[in-house]
């Protein structure tokens, strides 16, 4: 992943260089995926609630983010999916950039999603700020964490 | 996420055709630096368009800190690493590199951040045996 390839590092290879940062970024990865499976963000007190929701009282895109990764890591789509929708789209392309780093650190280079044209980071941005938005009206209580 | 520990390296792709871009700084061209830009010219290949790869927009730390740190301030982090593709094809490659230290500082204090609130909390836990709602 790219915050890695910043890291100064001794004189190793390029690829060298990032093996041990993208472990150490599966490593948590994979640690925080068996705590969140078997910790159930469902039941109140296992984890902090969100300090914007608290403070504005309103849902902000990652808010459900916990119980819908809780859910995919449990097979349950149509629960993630009310619970956070974005997630559920994001963890496959999450899942592809950890892969892709893996294959960089390899020496490989994999297609990246992240130089893609500008306007397509724009579309997110907007379907970011649109979901955020939208997911505390009336009305659109499909998209809300609720 | 799922059982990212056990996931083995994917495949092997075929070697696109470069750039392929993202990595950037991670397997430059034999050479060092930039390397000598690749033929066929950089993606989008827009007019005034830099050669080569463009500096790591940090996109994925981005949408990360979006979704999992529950504060907005990944949305700004979204927000430069557009802008680091946006300069790159206008030809703005200085405008590119600031952008792209500027959406890593906003992903990295969006983490921080969020570490110290979790870390707080459980030591608010252990302390004081407060709970909370989960609404993360």
């Amino acid at each position: 992943m790219s915050l890695v390839q910043h890291l100064p590092s001794a004189r190793l290879p390029p690829r060298r260089r990032q093996v041990l940062p993208t472990a150490a970024v599966t490593a948590a990865a994979a640690g925080a995926a068996t705590v969140l499976a078997r910790v159930d963000p469902n039941q109140p007190g296992h984890y902090p609630g969100c300090p914007f929701l608290l403070v504005s009282g309103l849902y902000c895109p990652g808010c459900g983010s916990l119980r819908a990764v809780h859910d995919l890591l449990h097979a349950e789509l149509a629960d993630a999916l009310a619970r956070n929708p974005l997630t559920v789209v994001a963890v496959p392309f999450l899942l592809y950039a950890l892969g892709a780093a893996w294959a960089r650190a390899l020496g490989r280079r994999p297609p990246s999603l992240t130089s893609v044209p500008a306007p397509v980071i724009w579309g997110v941005l907007v379907v970011v700020l649109a979901f955020g938005v939208l997911r505390n009206l009336p009305g659109w209580s499909w998209l809300s964490p609720a | 996420m799922s059982d990212q520990g056990s996931m083995p390296p994917p495949p092997p792709p075929p070697p696109p055709p470069p750039p392929s871009g993202g990595g950037g700084y991670g397997a430059p061209p034999p050479g060092g630096g930039y390397g000598p830009p690749p033929p066929g010219g950089g993606y989008g290949g827009g007019y005034g368009a830099p050669q080569g790869a463009p500096p790591p927009n940090h996109l994925v730390w981005a949408i990360l800190s979006t979704l999992f740190c529950c504060l907005p301030l990944g949305i700004v982090s979204i927000v430069f690493a557009a802008q680091v593709n946006s300069k790159w094809s206008a030809g703005d490659v200085a405008g590119a590199h600031e952008a792209s230290q500027k959406a890593r500082r906003w992903a990295m204090w969006s983490a921080i951040v969020g570490l110290v609130g979790v870390v707080l909390y459980v030591l608010a836990v252990v302390v004081g045996g407060v709970s909370s709602n989960s609404n993360a």
